[in-house]
């Protein structure tokens, strides 16, 4: 029988943004669909209030995306290992990442990825959330920046083409980051319960099963694959246990 | 009594005589160099003898006459509205008599009468009489000049930021009486801006008659856009002209424009309702036409194809009207895209369902 151990996975900092950002992302969302379809959709009253609520929600989420790049990138400067991917995951951890989403998991094979110090995702999170930090987020704020400032950065827009091309750009991409919150939810309930990737959101640690340390160092003494290993992330700077 | 009878009838013989003697000089003077009284009413080229000279008149007083020709006012002729003018004008001393346009324009006299603007300012403070063109013929931004005459930009612009949100951009792209008059329809005019000499970033203006048939290399200035000559431009030709870059320093814009022009001025607390405009919808956004200056100073008004606002990109690059013109098909292409996201979790969840045993299996 395996023993369990608890881990600390999400710092407070990491906890702080990812619950803002998905609030700011939600109100976004109903706020951005009222100012589109201003005939059909009035849950937030009059247009006057969406728009309100959609640019304070906006600057909400581009202050916090400041937050997490510096908290990242200069205070743990973490942010490379974990959002980059490397030649292997390029080379063979995308492929190995798809087939265990596609077949492996169906039929009750563990995940490939094996975490390590400050790269938390697998290869395909990895790649996904490179796409999605580093250019549609940023995308989507920058256009809605100058979407609210249309006179003072009018020479910006310009460059850009017209408030058009910066408009559809907008839509689309935040259509896209919609799209991918499906996915993104979905997937946290891929852990060993439904819960078991939200709790740590919510708390800071998880509950890892101690024999996969033990297992992975047999496989690996035995020259096996380094397969086989459900995804464990983990903080070796923090206790092990939390205090009770 | 004979006699007494002789002295009256010499008397008025020499009243009648003398009078004549003073009336025949001012007759032929009426019909000298200087009016355009009785025959030649209507032609007032006796008054622009004067009046369209720039070193003989100054300011208000002086007319262009390519630009005063078209006009209602030239056809009815200048005594119409200055009616007494001394045949010693200009020399006499006196004013000419100022233009009482309540004459003819009784209605719009009392329809602003009724406006915030009535005792404010007379129908010459925003109309020049000399010049008058139809709110179809001139461009939002030159609209919108006429009201700046009065209303301080600045002081407008931290007024309506009280509760308007991006007021500047506001009071660019609309005209004031958009707002501020009671009109049912619109419609949106579009004009070319260039600016000038300061590359393609500049500050934009309305483009003048001589810019843009500069652009065109001394051809008709429609032909810029309307490429097909059918004096109708269709969203293909304005796609075309919105990406040609031989015209960098041109970019077409547009105004929701009142179709119906009151004048009576008001505080209409419906427009404080974002959704009167943004809310519109695609119906109001059907009608636009693009007018383009004239010689004579006037404007030409061409009728653009329907819905051309509402193309996704480059009709109208520089015109968005968010919430009304947005493009239906750009719509469903965004309903896909978040559509596509439900697909991976809906399938995989589906067979993640079917095979909850392999797992529950292994973990045992």
């Amino acid at each position: 029988m395996s023993a369990k151990k608890m881990v600390y996975l999400q710092p407070i900092p990491i906890r702080i943004w990812h619950w803002v950002n998905a609030l700011g992302i939600v109100t976004l969302i109903i706020s951005g669909a009222q100012i589109r379809f201003p005939e059909a959709i009035t849950i937030l009253g009059s247009y006057k209030t969406a728009i309100q609520v959609h640019n304070v929600a906006g600057l909400i989420v581009a202050v916090f995306l400041a937050w997490w790049l510096v908290y990242y990138k200069m205070v743990r400067n973490s942010l490379d290992d974990i959002y980059i991917p490397n030649e292997e995951d390029i080379k063979h951890g995308i492929v190995r990442q798809l087939l265990y989403y596609c077949f492996w998991y169906f039929v009750g094979r563990p995940s490939p990825f094996h975490a390590m110090p400050d790269s938390k995702f697998n290869p395909m999170q990895k790649a996904a959330y490179l796409v999605v930090m580093f250019m549609l987020v940023p995308l989507v704020v920058l256009t809605g920046i100058l979407l609210m400032n249309v006179t003072p950065l009018r020479v910006l827009i310009l460059m850009s083409g017209g408030i058009k091309i910066i408009d559809t750009l907008h839509f689309l991409v935040a259509c896209s980051l919609f799209a991918f919150l499906f996915t993104h939810v979905y997937l946290a309930t891929l852990g060993a319960t439904p819960l078991a990737y939200f709790k740590p959101m919510i708390f800071g640690w998880e509950e890892v099963e101690d024999h996969d340390e033990e297992h992975h160092e047999e496989a690996h003494q035995e020259g096996e694959p380094q397969t086989g290993f459900r995804p464990v992330r983990h903080y070796p700077e923090h206790p092990a246990h939390p205090q009770a | 009594m004979k006699a007494a009878t002789k002295h009256i009838m010499y008397r008025l013989l020499m009243t009648v005589a003398l009078a004549g003697a003073l009336c025949v000089p001012a007759l032929a003077e009426s019909d000298g160099p200087g009016y355009s009284f009785g025959e030649t009413t209507g032609k007032n080229e006796a008054c622009l003898t004067c009046h369209a000279d720039g070193q003989k008149v100054k300011g208000a007083s002086l007319i262009d006459p390519a630009q005063f020709g078209h006009t209602t006012h030239a056809r009815i002729g200048c005594p119409s509205c200055h009616e007494g003018v001394a045949p010693t004008h200009p020399t006499d001393g006196t004013r000419t008599p100022r233009a009482n346009c309540q004459q003819c324009h009784t209605e719009v006299n009392s329809e602003y009468a009724l406006s915030i603007h009535a005792g404010k300012a007379s129908c010459s403070g925003c109309h020049n009489p000399h010049k008058v063109e139809s709110p179809r013929e001139m461009s939002g931004m030159e609209i919108n000049q006429m009201c700046g005459g009065c209303h301080d930009k600045f002081k407008m612009s931290a007024k309506h930021g009280e509760w308007l949100p991006q007021a500047d951009l506001h009071l660019y792209m609309l005209p004031c009486i958009t707002c501020h008059t009671g009109s049912k329809n619109y419609f949106i005019s579009m004009y070319l801006v260039s600016t000038k000499n300061q590359g393609k970033l500049g500050k934009p203006e309305v483009a003048s008659y001589e810019e843009l048939k500069e652009a065109t290399g001394g051809r008709d200035i429609l032909t810029l856009i309307d490429t097909n000559h059918d004096n109708y431009i269709s969203i293909a030709e304005l796609r075309s002209f919105n990406l040609n870059s031989e015209h960098k320093a041109l970019r077409l814009q547009g105004m929701l424009t009142p179709e119906t022009v009151s004048h009576r001025f008001e505080i209409l607390d419906d427009r404080r309702n974002c959704t009167f405009c943004h809310g519109s919808g695609p119906t109001v956004m059907q009608t636009s036409y693009l007018s383009l200056p004239e010689a004579n100073g006037t404007y030409r008004r061409v009728q653009v194809e329907k819905g051309a606002v509402l193309d996704a990109l480059y009709g109208t690059p520089d015109f968005y009207l968010m919430g009304s013109n947005k493009n239906n098909m750009l719509s469903w292409i965004g309903l896909a895209v978040i559509c596509g996201g439900l697909i991976m979790p809906v399938c995989h969840g589906f067979l993640r369902f079917l095979t909850r045993k392999n797992r529950t299996r292994k973990e045992h």
